[in-house]
């Protein structure tokens, strides 16, 4: 095919190069479909970016494919020509310059007549690539509006575009066989010829595509050319004279300098502000600062405000040179790296380097500043709100005992002869005379500060001495003793015929009474067998002294006597409906006054001061008037069996003793409940009893202690009865579980007598 | 200390000036000698070799004495003397030099059958040896002891005895007795009684006989504590009725007795005391004066004042001591004390100072002995307390040579000997004043032979309670207790003479 279009100028061959190129091009894929290929151009042009392109193209090709129109042969040369030197403006102009571009004819006058070639504008007129040649000027319309014209449209000289020739089916076939160098299939919709393009042209889009510089050999990074810069001129840049301006001076200056000279003269210009100006000048300026702080008085810091713990003092250790003994041995040094860092004592390691100017920066210092300061943050210096308490001060202000002598402290007399246990003890009247009465079913009778025994009689070779008790009162000595059911009436032979004439009256009074009134019972036919019998014990017993018994149904265990010494209660806690007894003296009379009680009493007593009976049972205590009989009041103390119970001289309190080791302090004017409730023994509280005129109380345990209170109460209302432990006595010895089994006070003196199970008796002073 | 340091006598022990001074003449330094340099380091023992030296007072024997600056006696270096009291070295020390006291050693015991209540002595230099002048026969050195059997018993000093009161006299227990005189014998008990023996002795003082020649009713209880005065004769008494008595030991000048307190009186007292005061047809007499001191307390003890037998001195358990006249039975002055009382006794004190006044030394039940000033002007009535029982005193003795010390007895077991002079200040829980230790304790012999003191007791003195003391020039500390033996412990030199 290159033969065959070798005719063509050589303007054109370039042009023809590339349109064979791309028939080669087309031929190599002509068994493809015009569809197919469209797609595969249209998968090209998919790759650009610009789709109104795409759609000219293809509406183009459409034209160009469908109404291919004969071509003008001498149209394409030309149009070709013109495309081809815009494309490649840069060689070709140098041959067409070669030949001459006028042609010789012959006018009219035979003269000879140069005529040019018609001036191509697109030569000379414009660079502009853009402008093209023919310019269809229709406008944006469609060009099917001149499918029925042979022109197209009209160019900017208002002469027609004539439509391109539109060859024969088979041309057109033969065309789309053999496609042309350059063909695109598009139709250029100025020209309405086939859009060819040429291999440069290609070659750009493809560049453009490709987004490289549209230029092959443009070199976007030149080497900088350096005017002016490093190189360092030796020569002027021009080798002209210094022109004489430079050496005379300016007229122009001198001009404006003698103006202002002239000012100045004038007064128009002062060449500086007068000092005054200045001044305020100086004075405004200053006035412009406000010192906010210029008054601030330091101040105390927040109350709130702790100050940061100031870090240790550097030590010697931590001198640059520290003396040698600071220095850590080889094993230290062994230690400490062993050590994990947590667990150093110290964070760094003495180190010596001899003179300052060795010594080399500290490698700890960001370390160790960092560590403080994460101390600082992380341990927030805040006050907290304390209760500063002193534990000292919520305990209740007691006394210390020593300023609350005198109280029993030490064990002053031993009284040793009983056999067996000790059950009671009892400190006679007049404070000289100690009885007891133990297991061996012996009342005794001591010296009470010598210690020695002065009397004893045996009341019963079986039953223990369960209680013996002084009757009160100073003019007559009788010793109460209960030996199972009987109560024995005795005149220990230590007083003077005086009193012991007067004791027998006592004792005796009653029988003329009793006479008469078990006739009256008798008589009245009630019943026939009293509540008990009061009768003589009997010659052995009447010769040693014990001169009267009252024997009741069930065996007693408590005695306790009316202040007045005619009346005493007795209670039986086995004895079921007549469990308590109150028993007259001077009539040898015994009544049960309480026919019912809601329990097992345990003990009784009259109150000291007043007609009123305690009787205490398991788990309550009940107080009765005895002149009005009715029940004024039950205690409850809260334990779960009372032992025993003993009532203040003064009559309002009363302190209770209990088995589960609870001893309980009751305010009767307060409240049923206990005042106070203590817990000082390990063992069963056998007995509590008030000193008849110090303000001491003691109670004795089956652990073989007996603690010494002081208790004071005041008459006031308002104040509480003052309740101090003062003194644990022991010395008793527990045997079988059974340790103080009774105390008693001195009527005087603080002095007290506790029995105790291990047979001794004992004063402690 | 004002002594410079860089003296060079420092190195060496300091020179102190020391100037010996003694109140005995038969010791007297010579004339000249009595000034010395001593060293400061020297104590006690050193000084008493400088005064025996031959350069002193070249004793044939050396004597040990004991030395006394301003009245306490010196027990540590002189230096450190110096130094406690703060006085200069430069200045020259007064040592009172005595001779040094030998402890009370143990003599010898008399067993009894019961326990023993009280203890008096008769001898030359025993008050009631004195009160009998001449009838006292040379040698005729007795105890008497009064004891819970009832009984009183006459001792010698080779440990016989002599004379046992007749069984059932006293009808109960003896609770105390004294010599009046060498012929008279004064006892009192739990029978209520106070009576009168008359003590007379055979030939060859191997042998002698108490016979009962009064009884003095009137006591309504137990007639705890009786003072005697031999040349008036009378008998001062304190019952556990609050009582004091006074009796007289003339039958003529006696009142009668009381009809309701006589044995007998009550319509049915026991046939046995009955048979048994049928039996002594002894003089009943009754009380010069009963005089209710002490309301319904017991009075524990009683005493004459050793120059004026018309007052007495009376204790109680009520806490009071009472300064009785006895020529109007009525009570001159009380003083309170704060503990009960159990035993009294009068110090000479006075005798240096030569007036009449006495000073009282009462033992308490709170185990320790007050003494009291009883002048009615005295500021402060007690004076000093005894401290170091550990159980209540229950019986007290002036010392015979001395009117600085006394001998109490305790229900501890122990006998205290005490030196008035070695006073050392209270402490505020002692209650203030001045308060002295005992120089000497005297246990029991019976215990430490026994070896009961062995056994930590809890009860001090138990089994070994002391209940009566005497002390005597002649016989030493006498004393007698629940162990049942009169223990004769020496008495001489045991303190400070001064």
């Amino acid at each position: 095919m290159a033969p065959t279009k070798s005719s063509l100028k050589r303007k054109a061959s370039i042009v023809e190069a590339a349109a064979a190129a791309a028939e080669d091009h087309a031929q190599s894929d002509d068994e493809f479909g015009d569809g197919l290929l469209e797609g595969l151009l249209e998968d090209d042009s998919d790759d650009e970016s610009d789709a109104d392109f795409d759609d000219d193209a293809e509406a183009g090709s459409g034209d160009s494919s469908a109404e291919d129109d004969d071509l003008e042969s001498d149209d394409i040369p030309t149009d070709g020509e013109d495309l081809e030197k815009k494309l490649t403006n840069g060689f070709g102009n140098a041959e067409e310059d070669d030949g001459p571009n006028y042609r010789i004819e012959t006018d009219a006058n035979g003269g000879t007549r140069y005529i040019y070639d018609e001036i191509d504008p697109a030569v000379y007129d414009t660079d502009d690539s853009d402008a093209q040649e023919p310019v269809n000027t229709i406008g944006n319309i469609p060009l099917s509006f001149y499918d029925s014209y042979p022109h197209i449209g009209y160019d900017i000289n208002g002469k027609k575009i004539m439509r391109p020739a539109t060859g024969e089916a088979l041309d057109a076939l033969l065309e789309s066989i053999e496609v042309p160098e350059g063909w695109t299939g598009l139709t250029d919709p100025e020209t309405g010829k086939a859009l060819n393009l040429s291999r440069e042209q290609l070659e750009l889009l493809k560049r453009v595509q490709m987004n490289e510089l549209p230029e092959e050999d443009y070199d976007p990074y030149p080497d900088t050319v350096e005017w002016f810069t490093s190189m360092e001129e030796t020569m002027p840049l021009s080798a002209a004279p210094e022109p004489k301006r430079r050496f005379l001076p300016s007229k122009h200056e001198a001009k404006r300098v003698m103006k202002l000279v002239k000012a100045i003269r004038e007064g128009r210009i002062l060449p500086y502000k007068p000092p005054e100006e200045r001044e305020r000048e100086r004075e405004e300026e200053e006035e412009i600062h406000y010192d906010l702080w210029a008054e601030e008085t330091p101040r105390p810091p927040n109350v709130m405000h702790i100050p940061a713990p100031k870090p240790a003092p550097p030590g010697y250790d931590e001198s640059y040179n520290p003396p040698p003994e600071y220095l850590p041995t080889k094993a230290e040094r062994q230690a400490w790296e062993d050590a994990d860092p947590e667990e150093r004592e110290k964070e760094y390691l003495p180190q010596s380097h001899g003179s300052l100017r060795r010594t080399p920066a500290y490698d700890r210092l960001i370390y160790e500043r960092f560590s403080r300061s994460l101390d600082l943050y992380l341990a927030p210096r805040v006050r907290k709100m304390r209760l500063h308490i002193d534990p000292a001060s919520l305990l209740p202000k007691l006394p210390r005992p020593e300023e609350l002598r005198p109280f029993p402290s030490i064990a002053s007399v031993e009284y040793l002869g009983h056999d067996g246990r000790v059950r009671s003890v009892s400190i006679d009247p007049s404070g000289q005379w100690l009885a007891s009465g133990g297991d061996d079913g012996t009342v005794r009778v001591w010296g009470l500060t010598d210690g020695k025994q002065q009397w004893q009689v045996k009341l019963s070779s079986e039953d223990p001495v369960d209680v013996v008790r002084w009757r009160p009162g100073h003019e007559a000595t009788i010793l109460s003793a209960a030996v199972g059911e009987d109560i024995f009436f005795m005149i220990p032979s230590i007083e003077n015929p005086e009193v012991e004439q007067a004791s027998r009256d006592v004792l005796d009074a009653g029988f003329g009474y009793a006479a008469n009134a078990k006739q009256q019972t008798t008589a009245a036919g009630a019943r026939k067998d009293g509540p008990a019998k009061w009768s003589r014990p009997g010659g052995r017993l009447e010769d040693e002294g014990v001169l009267l018994k009252a024997t009741v149904r069930s065996s007693i265990k408590t005695i306790h006597w009316h202040r007045r010494g005619d009346f005493f209660t007795t209670v039986s806690p086995s004895g079921q409906r007549s469990a308590v007894a109150i028993h007259t003296l001077s009539k040898h009379q015994t009544q049960i006054p309480f026919r019912k009680l809601p329990g097992i009493p345990q003990a009784a007593a009259f109150s000291p001061s007043k007609p009123l009976l305690f009787v205490a049972l398991q788990r309550s205590i009940r107080v009765y008037d005895l002149q009005r009989q009715e029940l004024v009041k039950t205690v409850q103390p809260g334990c779960r069996w009372i032992s025993s119970f003993d009532i203040h001289p003064a009559g309002d309190n009363l302190v209770v003793g209990s088995y589960d080791r609870r001893l309980l302090w009751h305010d009767l004017e307060m409240s049923p409940k206990p005042y106070k409730t203590m817990r000082f023994h390990e063992q069963a509280i056998r007995s509590v009893k008030f000193h008849r005129s110090y303000p001491i109380w003691a109670d004795s345990s089956d652990d073989g202690t007996i603690q010494i209170y002081h208790g004071k109460v005041v008459n006031d209302l308002m104040e509480a009865p003052q309740i101090v432990p003062l003194k644990t006595l022991s010395g008793h010895k527990v045997k079988q579980r059974l340790g103080v089994t009774d105390i008693d006070w001195h009527p005087k003196n603080p002095w007290i007598v506790s029995a105790g199970a291990d047979g001794s008796i004992r004063l402690w002073t | 200390m004002d002594t410079p340091m860089g003296q060079p006598g420092m190195a060496e022990a300091q020179q102190i000036r020391v100037n010996f001074t003694t109140s005995s003449p038969d010791i007297q330094l010579p004339e000249g000698k009595s000034q010395l340099l001593v060293p400061s380091d020297i104590k006690r023992y050193g000084l008493s070799r400088v005064l025996n030296s031959e350069s002193m007072l070249d004793t044939p024997s050396p004597i040990p004495f004991d030395f006394l600056i301003n009245g306490t006696f010196l027990r540590t270096t002189l230096d450190e003397y110096l130094k406690a009291n703060g006085l200069s070295f430069e200045t020259t020390v007064t040592l009172q030099y005595v001779r040094s006291l030998i402890p009370p050693v143990y003599q010898a015991s008399f067993e009894h059958d019961d326990w023993i209540s009280d203890i008096d002595v008769l001898s030359a230099t025993s008050r009631a040896g004195l009160w009998s002048g001449d009838k006292l026969a040379t040698g005729q050195d007795r105890i008497l002891s009064a004891s819970y059997d009832g009984l009183l018993r006459v001792w010698n000093s080779s440990g016989n005895v002599l004379a046992t009161s007749p069984a059932g006299s006293h009808s109960a227990s003896v609770k105390t007795a004294k010599f009046l005189s060498s012929s008279q014998v004064a006892s009192a008990g739990l029978d209520r009684t106070v009576r009168v023996w008359k003590y007379t002795e055979s030939e060859d003082r191997l042998s002698a006989a108490l016979k009962p020649t009064l009884e003095l009713y009137g006591h309504k209880a137990s007639v705890d504590a009786i003072d005697v005065h031999g040349p008036t004769g009378r008998i001062l008494s304190a019952s556990a009725d609050g009582c004091i008595g006074l009796w007289t030991t003339s039958k003529s000048n006696a009142p009668a007795a009381p009809p309701s307190l006589l044995p007998g009186a009550g319509a049915s007292a026991s046939k046995k005391r009955k048979i048994a005061s049928a039996t002594t047809p002894t003089s009943q007499r009754g009380a010069l004066s009963l005089m209710p001191v002490h309301g319904t307390s017991p009075a524990t003890a009683v005493c004459f004042d050793p120059h004026d037998s018309t007052v007495a001195y009376s204790a109680s358990q009520d806490h009071t001591v009472r300064t009785l006249d006895l020529t109007t039975a009525r009570v001159e002055h009380a003083i309170n004390t704060l503990h009960p009382l159990l035993a009294l006794t009068t110090l000479p004190s006075a005798a240096s100072s030569g007036g009449s006044s006495v000073l009282l030394a009462a033992g308490t039940a709170a185990r320790h002995i007050t003494l009291i000033d009883p002048r009615v002007s005295a500021a402060t009535t007690s004076v000093m307390t005894l401290r170091g029982h550990r159980n209540m005193v229950t019986c007290l003795a002036p010392s015979p040579d001395s009117a600085h010390a006394l001998v109490s007895g305790s229900a501890d077991g122990t006998c205290r000997i005490w030196d008035l002079r070695s006073v050392r200040a209270g402490t505020k829980a002692e209650g203030g004043g001045g308060v002295c230790e005992s120089v000497y304790v005297v246990e029991r012999e019976s215990q430490k032979a026994a070896g009961v003191r062995k056994e930590k007791s809890d009860v001090p003195g138990r089994g070994a309670k002391v209940f009566g003391v005497a002390w005597d020039r002649t016989w030493g500390i006498v004393s007698g207790g629940e162990d049942r033996m009169v223990q004769v412990n020496r008495g001489r030199d045991l303190l400070a003479a001064t």
